[in-house]
């Protein structure tokens, strides 16, 4: 159920998580998406299927975030789920994070500055 | 094709056109009119004008109906404020007859009163007078005097004046009924406000056993009926209930006066009988303007073992034990109508049984047939809801009662042992402090607060916050180095959740255990902060045994979702 992918798209990493992210695999999305901005590409992360996330998984993506800007590289979050949108709302990290309404949205979204490094 | 354009009106066409121009222009003056009493004096003055007359004026019926005021009137002599019987004179007729009426010569009219002539100096030549009529008949005339040129007003004034008349009355009617909305609203704003002050005074439902519960259901939007419950300094609790005769704001007023009245005698545990007589003195001395009050007052210890009571002119009380019906009738007469009035007293036993105080609003309760349903009838609705417990036996015997056509205020008070049913657990689990269980645990007690009602949106924020607590247990407590379980126990009292998270973990100091500020961009410290975010009150507690760590957290859900609030 639960999964991490990968894709490329229009000069971006996607990385697309399903199921529940907590503790127990929370690490793996972390080092994914750190392997990925390693890459020096923007990358999005792809949350569309993503049914719960808690603080563990949250705090993967905030550092993620701020591994991209000490980078200068773009960082999204891309089609995020209810579930996902509630949990970033409880922790006021709704505005913190640039969120793309998803994965159609990405080429436009490329010159806007949510992409922006 | 085109015909040629008239060079020259015909006289009596051109005066038509004018006659149109003016009425319409004066209609759309009185429709848009904000101010009527300016407006009309405007009108008046105009239609004057264009009729070539010395004076003209506007009366309206009074509200009773016999008499026609003026209101508004313009010419040499200021008429205002005359009042001419419905019938007589010529605007007397005008609108008893709801006629146009002409008066070529006034001097020789027999219809003309000439008393204000007489009076002013001012001779009245010739009239001319319409009613202001509406769907509802006519409600005053227009009038005016003494054509300038001399001679009389013609059969063209006369149509031109009833045309006039027409849009007058409307925007007249229309200004009244504007005043009328205005004055219902406001009187409705302040019933409302009665209303609720009133349903403020009666007490707040108690739990944790308490063994009273009362129910009103206004029949009106004010009630007459009341009842109070308080603690006594021995620990028995005090309580009554009332009805004051009559209906209406005074009546409510009444009551306020009397219940705070009962509430400050029978506060330091007065007996009964003699409580009531008291309150009676009181209420003797001063005026009640024919009105009573009939009460139910008494004493119960918390276990609701024995019961005192004493009643004056109130409906018997019902002791229900098993099938059976006891009753309890008053021991005097309505209070406020003797003074002297004595009250004789029941102590009852209330083991295995309960006791139904009831205002006669309940037993004036009408059928399908219009019949009351009488005390047969409250002994039915008692029986047929016997076996269900308090709160929710009453709750059934008012929706029944809701059902059926109330004629007054109905007011219920039940005195029991009630069970007190402590926490009721809803999630009990124990197992091992691992992340690949949370999954699992996440789902049951998703399941456990969807059968408990707890709405969808509250519920993934309670799983969130508990799964935090869990991780944290599984992070920091136990660490990589240590393992063991998590004992999860979730449960409801009275509308509160509790959740507690017992572990056999290192002591954690409390003090470690802080919220950070939300909003931040950080990647630790999160899941406090959401815990916190969610719950409204949480803490590390010491196990007795000093062993582990043990975490409870706090959520209120509403009323409605949970056991629910009095709905009357």
């Amino acid at each position: 159920m639960n999964g991490i992918e990968h894709e490329s798209a229009d000069g971006c990493i996607l990385i697309r998580l399903r199921g529940e992210v907590d503790l127990s695999w929370s690490q793996q999305v972390r080092e994914a998406v750190l392997a990925a901005l390693q890459k020096n590409a923007r990358v999005g992360v792809v949350l569309s299927e993503v049914t719960y996330i808690d603080s563990s998984g949250i705090a993967a993506l905030v550092e993620g975030f701020q591994n991209a800007r000490s980078r200068g590289t773009g960082f999204a979050l891309v089609a995020i789920s209810d579930a996902v949108r509630a949990v970033l709302e409880l922790a006021r990290l709704d505005r913190v994070f640039p969120i793309v309404a998803d994965v159609a949205a990405i080429p436009e979204a490329n010159g806007a500055s949510a992409w922006k490094p | 094709m085109n015909p040629q354009p008239a060079m020259s009106m015909p006289v009596a066409v051109a005066s038509e056109a004018r006659a149109l121009a003016f009425l319409a222009d004066l209609s759309e003056t009185l429709a848009v009119s904000l101010d009527l009493r300016q407006t009309l004096s405007e009108a008046v003055t105009r239609i004057a004008d264009f009729m070539d007359a010395e004076a003209a004026s506007l009366f309206l019926l009074e509200e009773d109906g016999d008499m026609l005021e003026c209101r508004v009137c313009v010419g040499p002599i200021d008429i205002t404020g005359l009042r001419i019987p419905l019938g007589q004179g010529v605007v007397g007729r005008a609108v008893a007859e709801n006629r146009n009426q002409v008066v070529a010569d006034a001097l020789s009219d027999a219809r003309v009163d000439r008393s204000n002539d007489v009076d002013t100096g001012f001779v009245t030549r010739s009239l001319l007078c319409a009613p202001l009529a509406t769907a509802k008949g006519p409600i005053g005339a227009l009038e005016v005097v003494n054509k300038r040129t001399g001679g009389a007003f013609s059969a063209d004034d006369a149509e031109i004046l009833r045309l006039v008349a027409a849009p007058t009355s409307l925007a007249i009617n229309n200004a009244r009924m504007a005043h009328e909305l205005v004055q219902q609203a406001r009187m409705r704003r302040e019933f409302d406000l009665a209303r609720r002050m009133q349903k403020s005074l009666l007490p707040k439902r108690r739990r944790d056993g308490f063994p009273l519960i009362g129910m009103n259901l206004p029949a009106h939007e004010i009630s007459g009926d009341f009842y109070d419950y308080f603690d006594l300094a021995d620990g028995r609790i005090g309580f009554f209930i009332g009805d004051v005769s009559g209906k209406g704001l005074d009546a409510a007023l009444l009551m306020v006066r009397v219940a705070s009245l009962l509430r400050w005698v029978g506060k330091d545990g007065t007996p009964p009988s003699e409580w009531l007589q008291k309150v009676n003195e009181e209420l003797c001395q001063g005026s009640l303007d024919g009105r009573f009050v009939c009460a139910l007052v008494g004493h119960c210890d918390r276990n609701a073992q024995q019961v005192e009571i004493a009643a004056a002119g109130f409906p018997p009380a019902l002791l229900y034990r098993r099938g059976e019906f006891t009753e309890f009738l008053s021991g005097g007469a309505p209070l406020g109508i003797l003074a002297g009035e004595t009250f004789d007293g029941h102590r009852i036993d209330l083991t295995d049984a309960s006791l139904y105080c009831y205002s006669d609003g309940v037993t004036d309760v009408r059928d399908a047939q219009r019949r009351t349903i009488g005390s047969e009838g409250v002994r039915e609705l008692i029986s047929r809801h016997a076996g269900a417990s308090a709160e929710p036996r009453l709750r059934g015997m008012f929706s029944e009662l809701k059902h059926l056509r109330l004629v007054d205020d109905t007011t219920l008070l039940l005195i029991e042992r009630m069970q007190s049913h402590g926490p009721e657990v809803l999630l009990k689990r124990r197992f091992p402090a691992r992340p690949e269980q949370m999954r699992g645990i996440r789902s049951l007690l998703r399941t456990a607060l969807d059968d408990a009602g707890v709405e969808a949106a509250i519920r993934d924020k309670l799983v969130l916050a508990v799964d935090e607590a869990c991780c944290n247990v599984i992070r920091h407590a136990y660490g990589p180095e240590c393992s063991g379980d998590i004992d999860l126990r979730v449960t409801r009292d009275a509308g509160k959740l509790e959740f507690r998270l017992l572990d056999t973990a290192p002591v954690v100091d409390p003090q470690c255990v802080r919220a950070k500020p939300l909003g931040e961009c950080r990647s630790g410290g999160l899941g406090i902060a959401l815990i916190d975010t969610v719950m409204d009150d949480w803490a590390m507690q010491q196990r007795p045994d000093g062993r582990g760590n043990c975490m409870v957290m706090h959520k209120k859900v509403s009323a409605n979702q949970a056991s629910g609030e009095d709905q009357a």
